[in-house]
Parts: structure tokens; C-alpha cells; sequence
């Protein structure tokens, strides 16, 4: 694993214009960030509607009609990756050594499992659903577990400032001061 | 040069400084910006952006949905998500108050904050009005298109704001400056 990070890291920061560009545009990172937020909205919003309809809320609509809202949860997802990976190539070691961003890497790769999975198995049979019709228990679970996933995304994202490598740390009342709630 | 904030953290600013004092040396603002535990400001903090992903994330869907994305959804469908978004308006109000009562001077005496404020206002108006017309089933005319495109417009503000208040602010506590 550590070989792994240090590869990464050194591959991170090989991006040296981005970097230059992060560090050097006044706002820069704040305006990076706002967008990084506004694709979470998208994406956290498009996906609990589908998977509030897969647990059973709003039975009145056909499943298939929310699914058109998934267009734009892949958008809110494409946007947080390009956004994010202009975070990871400014400050590598932030993010490549941090508990906080490794869970959030695992919960991401884990939701996308959950929705391989949907499609493959479940999807064919979902889809045609029609008003009134509670989804199959699987379909629940899956939805559940897509809710409950997203949200540990959002909140092992906000963690990673306070578990950054170097500046700060929970438990460290003046590092934590000084700079996870400034920054 | 002198800006506008210049001349207010003269004035204004620190009239309220005994205020901010009072507040800032209170056990619930101690407890949430000094706790250890990862449920006092970071907790308080990741609420406050999942409330932030329910409220402006359901509404976002429900504004597309009313610019003609996703026609095959009854738009009257969206009325049973606002429960959820009013969970999360709430989520936001309590947890929003929590975090203003850890660092209130870093909030109060930035401009920023007045406007976050004044965007949330507008965007909850904005659902307000959508509300009332989707309730009464009109059919969606320009008008309501450019409800939900300006809905869409003031949650993307309030993100913006509420990311910049981090980099703008001056003062952290009334004795700490931001930098």
C-alpha cells in the first residue's frame, strides 16, 4: 500500500500547471470548491429521489419516470471528479494520506457496485413497474444502501479536513482552530 | 484603498464585539468549536452540508423537472419529496445555529453571510411559488420555466457564498483575526 501512495503522489504531482494555477488564482480554490459543492447537490438530489421511489416513497409515480433523473446525477458525479482531482493535484499528499479520503474513495467505489449490481440483476424488472407497485425487497435494500452510501460520501468529505496529514487533527483544539475552520 | 467592510469593521463590528464576547464565551460555543468529538464541529459541519444536498438537491430536481427535464414525472410527484427537503431546511436552521453560536463573530461581520442569508430567502420563495402552482396544477408556462431557472441560479449562489464565507472572512473570534 505505501509503495502505492508514494507512486500516486509523485504521479499527483506531476501536474505541475494546475497546481501553479490553484495556487497563483486568487480564488481559485474557493470558486473550485463551490462547484465541487454544486455537483454534490446535483448528484445527492437526483439520486435520493430514484432511491426514496426504489423504498417505496411517491408509489404514485412509475419507477421508470424518476430514472430520467439520472442523467443529471451522473453530471453532479463527472463534475465532482473533475473538480476533485484538481484538489488532489494542488495538495497530493493531503488527500492520498488521509483516513478520511480513503474512506470516501471506498464508499464511492461501493456505491457504484451497488449500482452495477442494480442494473445487472434487478433494472429489467424495476423499471416496469408501474404506479402504486412497491419495488421488490431487493430493489429496497439497494436504494437503502445507495442513500446511506452518498451520505457517508458527503460526510467522510467534510472529515478530510480534519484529517489532514500535516495541519490538523481532531482532538487538536489549536490546530483545529488555526486552520480546519479557516481554510 | 478603502472598501465598504473597511469603514464597517471600524463602526458596526465592534459595537457587537461585547455581544459576540458573551456568546463566544458560553459552554455551547465552547463545547462546538473546542470539543474533541468528531460530533461537535465536524458533525455539526457534514449536517449541515447533507441537509444542503436534500433541500437544494430535491429542489434542483424539481426545478429541472419544471425547465422540461424528465416530462414523464408528474410534477405534483415532487409534492411528496417536500418533507423531505423541509427536513433538510431544518437540519440546516438548527445546525446553521449551531455553528453561528461556535464562530459568530467570523459570521456576523462578514457581508457574506447577509447575502447567503438573503439568496436562501429568495430560493425559498422561489419553492414557494413553484409550490403553489404546481399544487394547482397549472400548466407549466414561461413563467414558472423561469421560477425554477432562478431557483436553480440562487441555490447555486448560496453554495457559492456559503463555500466563500471560509475564505473571506476577517475575523475568526473577537480577538483572532481569519489570518
Amino acid at each position: 500500500m505505501i509503495p502505492f501512495q508514494v507512486q500516486l503522489e509523485a504521479l499527483l504531482a506531476s501536474f505541475n500547471r494546475v497546481e501553479t494555477f490553484m495556487e497563483t488564482t486568487t480564488h481559485a480554490w474557493g470558486t473550485v470548491e463551490s462547484i465541487h459543492f454544486i455537483g454534490l447537490t446535483l448528484l445527492l438530489g437526483s439520486i435520493a429521489a430514484w432511491d426514496l421511489r426504489l423504498l417505496g416513497m411517491m408509489r404514485e409515480v412509475p419507477v421508470a419516470a424518476f430514472h430520467r433523473l439520472v442523467p443529471f446525477a451522473v453530471l453532479g458525479f463527472g463534475i465532482n471528479i473533475g473538480s476533485g482531482s484538481l484538489f488532489l493535484m494542488t495538495d497530493p499528499d493531503q488527500y492520498v494520506y488521509n483516513p478520511a479520503f480513503h474512506l470516501k474513495m471506498l464508499c464511492v467505489v461501493l456505491a457504484g457496485l451497488n449500482v452495477a449490481v442494480f442494473y445487472v440483476t434487478m433494472f429489467r424488472r424495476v423499471q416496469v413497474l408501474g404506479p402504486g407497485t412497491q419495488p421488490p425487497a431487493l430493489a429496497r435494500v439497494s436504494g437503502g444502501v445507495s442513500l446511506v452510501l452518498w451520505m457517508t460520501v458527503i460526510v467522510c468529505g467534510r472529515m478530510i479536513t480534519f484529517y489532514r496529514p500535516t495541519l490538523c487533527r481532531p482532538g487538536d483544539a489549536l490546530g483545529l482552530l488555526a486552520d480546519c475552520i479557516v481554510r | 484603498m478603502t472598501d465598504a467592510r473597511g469603514l464597517y469593521s471600524h463602526r458596526t463590528e465592534r459595537m457587537f464585539d461585547p455581544f459576540f464576547r458573551w456568546v463566544e464565551g458560553s459552554a455551547a460555543s465552547v463545547w462546538v468549536n473546542q470539543s474533541p468529538s468528531l460530533f461537535a464541529f465536524p458533525g455539526i459541519l457534514a449536517a449541515h452540508t447533507i441537509g444542503l444536498g436534500l433541500l437544494a438537491g430535491l429542489n434542483s430536481a424539481l426545478d429541472l423537472r419544471l425547465l422540461g427535464i424528465g416530462r414523464s414525472i408528474p410534477a405534483a410527484a415532487f409534492m411528496r419529496l417536500l418533507p423531505v427537503m423541509w427536513f433538510g431546511l431544518w437540519l440546516n436552521v438548527l445546525s446553521g445555529i449551531a455553528l453561528l453560536i461556535a464562530y459568530p463573530t467570523k459570521a456576523l461581520t462578514n457581508p457574506l453571510f447577509y447575502l447567503k442569508l438573503g439568496l436562501i430567502a429568495v430560493a425559498l420563495a422561489l419553492l414557494r411559488a413553484m409550490v403553489g402552482r404546481v399544487r394547482r396544477a397549472d400548466p407549466i408556462s414561461g413563467a414558472t420555466r423561469m421560477l425554477a431557472a432562478a431557483s436553480l441560479a440562487a441555490w447555486a449562489a448560496t453554495i457559492a457564498a456559503g463555500r466563500f464565507l471560509a475564505y473571506t472572512c476577517t475575523r475568526l473570534t473577537v480577538d483572532l483575526s481569519c489570518r
